[in-house]
């Protein structure tokens, strides 16, 4: 037994700020299951999600939940979806690939990805100046999913409820990202006369 | 005494008093107020001077058009050169002065320069200083930017912050006058997603400047009311002081927002956002803009558009003059007359240029139909004007109205080209619009206020069925149709002296009738020759008045001699507000490997590859040079083991039954046949058959691959990926997935790599020479339980394992390897030292992968099987491809051991001249051997692998040098791999 350990560091070391209402916080604990649906395999597959989690393949751009709720499935393309777990699981695929089997092929994706949570009033509104994708729930509505760029970085937007947003980035372009994101966040609430109070993470820009 | 020429009403708010400056002097003026009418209410007509010949100048026109009144704007950091006053809100402390002149605005030096006007017509500088030839450059061109131009930069770093963002709607309206007002007002009583944006800080267009009525009530009060109710709905976002500037594919406009411009202090918000609108749709109701007519003089400080005027008087109670005269060809002119009759104005003479008898008539005025102004006087101002008849009347400002033009300039950014309609006399869009655009109002030529509200109303009607939206009933906004006639008049030519076309860019009529002369008859070379409609206005009042002085010329008509073309931004946009907030760090995003912090803490120093950010190398005490240290990476790990943070490499996750079958029609080497557990190099083609990428792939299970590109061509390789297994084979059973950040991989070269590997891993995992020989590899775990994959594959020729763990191990593992392998003195070396083993060893990597080598360049040419097909396999078949005179990559030493070799040094034959027909290679990537103590390069050269041996010239011209070198093995270090296999 090597009598070393190995210590997890999150992309951002745990991130977490307030802007006078609007809450931004690194999500670690989140883990990512990437599923990709085999050629012809579709039918095993909804089955088998159908008698394991009680969902239904997620279409593209669109999330579907387990029946228990822990586990949110999103449609990333036509043959492809995340298995999102919400609690710390640190390495999902064996969990993913004991309830599916061979029905899929499943691809650790936890550490691809830097998880941001925005959330807070107008929290849309701030969104909306970074990301090029409409957000109005007309069109994205609750149970959507979205990829798109945020500053030039490939990014997934994913509501949560109540005005919240999960969004993801690259891990290795975390710390751009964080930055674009709170130097958004830092402009707009001082043009409404707010202030930045919190932690962690990169300084504002002045 | 200030305010001299402020009148009764106006839509200013006369309880607040503001104060700023123009040129060090303090006046006074209201909320509401632009620059421009407070100027015009302290009696300062003299604002500015002219681009060229440096004559006064004052204001022209009472909006975005205004070619004359530019300013410096606020002072320090925060200048803005070439502020339109028109357009620039007043606020308390506002601070402004008057640019391009040399000392005083009233007495400018550079004045001098109009006495030899006749010297300077357009295009002199085509034509004069012609000698000598070097003083161009040097001289001439330096002293006419220093007598030209327009307004300075402080030279200072922008202050001020700039936004960025994204809308969307269902319909998008470009202009708040009458038809913009009345289409959203049907689009948000009708529930669709409106955006109303206008360029001016109080919306209603026109309906503020002029006194008609709408249902009943005045223009500006319906206005109010009308942006209230819109104000109260959620589906209309207004925006006002938001400039449209440019329409682009798919219905997506750009937008420009000033925030804070008219604060006195942002408070540290941003000054402007720039919007990109996503439409459904979009009404353009942008107006039209009035022009001049030519006339000799016609730029003094008091001559002004004539609806500017009637702005001045009606929306900022404003007399730009105490006497005013008013020359028109149309009846909108008269309706100046009206207004300012109505507020007390004195009115020296209406002069109309049509027959006929007059439509209005005023007690006490002379009224000249059939009639010009031929002349003008007043040095800093107008005194009077000349009529044709040689009549001189008293005057201090002078009304022009030439008729009106539709502006149609965003019609025509898809390449638009309007369309000439002889009974306005004016250009309206033409029936290429861009996708999703309607026009209407008089932007579209309906010049009259009861049609455009009604055009409003129906363009929002039509365009809300167009999206399926079901647009509400009812009546649009009533009004009366007022008279409009207008008959076509450009030019006075009674007068030979300049009259001014391009007030901006001080075209005369001249200039023109020169261009044609000299041959200049297109509208976009008379654009070049003379810079007419160039600069902040882009000739908005200038250019349809010069087609028709150009149409003149030729004889052709206005419609045949055709418009330039139009193209964003519509007004100027600052360049602050197109950058955001992408400066600075924020310039451009940023990759960091896992071992980023790690290596920032051992003082390592840092080089770009794509966006990532990698250790270049490890600086260690009292090392000066980057040699030294490379030097001493290199021979660590040669000599014991050194470790580096290889992440950056490109990792694809490749699943599916077909992975196998797909990897054989992606590489050009056949890969059906690795066993589970085991690496293989590949080399990856494109379609024309030269090297794209090359890498690892191992085989981590049936059908589980991992595949490694280069750094820089990871995103590439897994875009290359994705079109072929979707639209080349999309019956392949195959899927990838980028895993390039999911996972920190660190090499660990050096003969001690397995002895440092083995404290790492966990018990259970054999890494023996035996259980894991070259090119194994294994799901294992380390550090008691983590996950980790092993690979057995080396860079840098020596025993060495590469080792993944989850990225958020990275930085920890690396802390690991320092700690357990300083026993074996591990060094971390960076890239530098990467590259100087990957040289010794002969490797390709992105020097030699430039997308013009071959595999047979390469020396890869027996890894193309030409037992399966591939991407490139048969345009790699090219006979000038497989030439056997072609390119060889070979390894170069200089002969003189003592001489440093240079990249990009071209491969002479012995004893034959440096010339470009000599020319047999290059070279490619050089670096200083420390185990062989000497400089060894890699390069190219014609039949190289024929003429090991040989004696050949490297010759470096661009640096001057060239030196002997001898043609070798590219594998400079254990050419057998004897090391990394063992």
């Amino acid at each position: 037994m090597a009598e070393y350990r190995l210590t997890a560091v999150p992309p951002l070391g745990g991130y977490r700020e307030t802007f006078d209402g609007l809450s931004l916080e690194e999500r670690p604990d989140v883990a990512i299951v990437s599923v990709a649906v085999p050629e012809g395999g579709r039918s095993t597959l909804e089955k088998a999600m159908t008698a394991a989690y009680g969902a239904s393949l997620p279409a593209a751009g669109r999330v579907t939940r387990s029946r228990d709720g822990r586990i949110r499935f999103l449609g990333m393309s036509a043959d492809q979806f995340f298995a999102l777990f919400d609690d710390p699981t640190a390495d999902a695929v064996p969990v993913v690939a004991a309830n599916l089997g061979d029905c899929g092929y499943f691809t650790m994706q936890s550490d691809n990805w830097v998880k941001l949570r925005l959330s807070g009033p107008r929290a849309r509104e701030r969104l909306a100046l970074l990301c090029p994708i409409d957000l109005d729930p007309s069109a994205f509505p609750r149970d959507g999913v979205a990829r798109t760029v945020i500053e030039h970085l490939g990014a997934v937007i994913l509501p949560e409820g109540d005005g919240a947003y999960l969004l993801l980035s690259a891990s290795s372009s975390a710390d751009s990202f964080l930055d674009a994101v709170r130097t958004c966040l830092g402009r707009a609430s001082t043009g409404l006369g707010l202030t930045a109070t919190g932690q962690g993470g990169s300084s504002m820009e002045t | 005494m200030t305010q001299t020429n402020r009148l009764a009403g106006g839509l200013i708010d006369r309880s607040k008093t503001l104060t700023f400056s123009f040129n060090g002097r303090q006046f006074q003026g209201h909320p509401g107020d632009t620059l421009a009418s407070a100027l015009l209410a302290n009696g300062q007509r003299l604002v500015g001077r002219s681009f060229k010949y440096h004559r006064p100048r004052g204001i022209f026109t009472a909006g975005s058009e205004e070619p004359n009144a530019l300013v410096h704007l606020r002072a320090g950091n925060r200048q803005e050169p070439n502020s339109r006053a028109t357009v620039v809100e007043l606020f308390d402390g506002l601070r402004s002065t008057s640019q391009n002149h040399r000392g005083s605005l009233e007495f400018d030096f550079m004045a001098t320069t109009d006495l030899l006007s006749r010297f300077l017509s357009a295009g002199f500088y085509y034509k004069t200083f012609m000698w000598p030839k070097s003083f161009w450059e040097k001289v001439y061109e330096p002293a006419i930017r220093n007598a030209a131009g327009l307004g300075r930069l402080s030279g200072e770093a922008d202050a001020d912050r700039y936004d960025k963002g994204y809308l969307h709607c269902d319909l998008l309206i470009i202009g708040a006058g009458p038809a913009g007002l009345a289409a959203a007002l049907r689009a948000g009583r009708s529930k669709a997603r409106v955006i109303l944006a206008d360029e001016d800080f109080r919306l209603g267009g026109r309906l503020n400047a002029e006194t008609f009525e709408v249902d009943g009530a005045p223009g500006s009060e319906w206005a109010t009311g009308a942006i209230a109710e819109l104000a109260a709905m959620d589906n209309v976002r207004l925006m006002p002081r938001t400039t449209v500037y440019g329409a682009y594919d798919h219905g997506i406009y750009g937008a420009v927002e000033r925030l804070t411009d008219h604060l006195a202090k942002a408070d540290g918000g941003p000054r402007q956002t720039l919007w990109r609108v996503y439409s459904k749709r979009a009404v353009l109701a942008a107006g039209a803009i009035e022009r001049p007519i030519a006339f000799a003089n016609n730029d003094r400080p008091g001559v002004m558009l004539a609806g500017a005027v009637r702005a001045y008087a009606n929306r900022w109670a404003v007399a730009p003059g105490r006497r005013v005269a008013i020359f028109t060809n149309n009846d909108d002119g008269w309706r100046t007359a009206r207004d300012l009759v109505c507020r007390g104005v004195a009115i020296a003479a209406i002069v109309d240029c049509r027959d006929g008898r007059a439509p209005m008539s005023f007690p006490g005025t002379e009224v000249f139909m059939r009639s010009h102004v031929v002349d003008t006087a007043g040095r800093r101002g107008l005194t009077s004007v000349t009529l044709n008849g040689g009549r001189t009347i008293a005057a201090d400002c002078l009304a022009v109205s030439g008729g009106w033009n539709p502006n149609v300039h965003l019609t025509c950014h898809h390449r638009g080209r309007p369309k000439w309609r002889p009974d306005i006399a004016a250009f309206v869009p033409g029936d290429d619009l861009p996708d999703g655009m309607r026009v209407t109002g008089a932007a579209n030529g309906t010049l009259t206020l009861g049609a455009a509200l009604a055009e409003g109303h129906t363009a929002a009607g039509v365009a809300l069925a167009d999206l399926g939206h079901a647009p509400i009933g009812g009546q649009p906004p009533r009004a009366e149709d007022e008279a409009t006639a207008v008959s076509a008049f450009w030019h006075v030519g009674e007068s030979g002296k300049r009259a001014w076309v391009d007030l901006q860019n001080d075209v005369t009529v001249k200039d023109i009738y020169l261009a044609h002369m000299e041959g200049y008859r297109s509208v976009e070379h008379l654009k070049r020759y003379t810079t007419l409609g160039m600069a902040t206005d882009q000739g908005k009042t200038a250019n349809v008045l010069a087609l028709a002085v150009m149409a003149a010329a030729t004889g052709r008509s206005i419609e045949e001699t055709g418009t330039t073309i139009f193209r964003p931004p519509y007004t100027p946009v600052a360049i602050g507000a197109i950058a955001g907030r992408a400066r600075g760090r924020h310039f451009r995003p940023t990759r960091l490997p896992p071992s980023h912090k790690w290596a920032e803490q051992q003082g390592a120093t840092f080089t770009t590859a794509g966006a990532w950010l990698r250790a270049e190398m490890f600086p260690a005490a009292g090392e000066t040079r980057g040699r030294q240290t490379t030097n001493r990476e290199v021979a660590g790990t040669r000599a014991s083991v050194g470790i580096c943070d290889v992440s950056t490499l490109g990792k694809i996750d490749i699943q599916g039954r077909d992975a196998a079958a797909f990897l054989d029609k992606v590489y050009a080497n056949g890969f059906a046949s690795l066993a589970v557990g085991k690496v293989r190099y590949g080399l990856m083609l494109r379609e024309d058959g030269m090297a794209m990428d090359d890498g690892t792939t191992a085989r981590l299970g049936e059908h589980h691959y991992v595949m490694s590109t280069t750094t820089a061509n990871a995103g590439g390789v897994l875009r290359h990926l994705e079109f072929c297994r979707q639209c080349l084979w999309p019956r392949l059973d195959v899927h990838v997935i980028s895993v390039t950040d999911g996972w920190a991989q660190v090499s660990i070269a050096g003969p001690n790599a397995r002895n440092l590997l083995r404290k790492i891993v966990d018990a259970e995992v054999d890494v023996s020479n035996d259980a894991f020989p070259y090119m194994a590899c294994a799901e294992v775990s380390v550090c008691g339980g983590a996950p980790a994959r092993l690979f057995r594959i080396s860079f840098s020729g020596e025993l060495a394992y590469e080792v993944a763990v989850p990225a958020r191990y990275g930085e920890s593992l690396t802390r690991i390897l320092m700690a357990a392998g300083a026993e074996f003195g591990v060094v971390p070396y960076g890239t530098e030292a990467l590259g100087v083993m990957r040289i010794e060893k002969g490797h390709a990597a992105g020097n030699e992968l430039n997308g013009q080598t071959t595999a047979a360049n390469l020396g890869l040419d027996r890894m193309v099987s030409g037992r399966k097909d591939c991407i490139g396999y048969t345009l790699s078949q090219r006979p000038a491809l497989t030439d056997n005179d072609g390119l060889r990559l070979m390894g170069f030493r200089p002969v003189d051991r003592r001489k440093a070799l240079t990249s990009g040094a071209h491969f002479i034959a012995a004893k034959r001249d440096a010339t470009t027909a000599n020319d047999e290679g290059w070279m490619s990537s050089v670096a200083f051997s420390p185990e062989l103590g000497h400089s060894i390069g890699l390069g190219f050269i014609k039949r190289g692998h024929e003429r090991v041996g040989e004696i050949v010239t490297a010759a470096d011209p661009i640096r001057g040098d060239a030196i002997a070198v001898e043609i070798v093995s590219p594998n400079f270090i254990d050419p057998e791999g004897v090391r990394l296999r063992g």
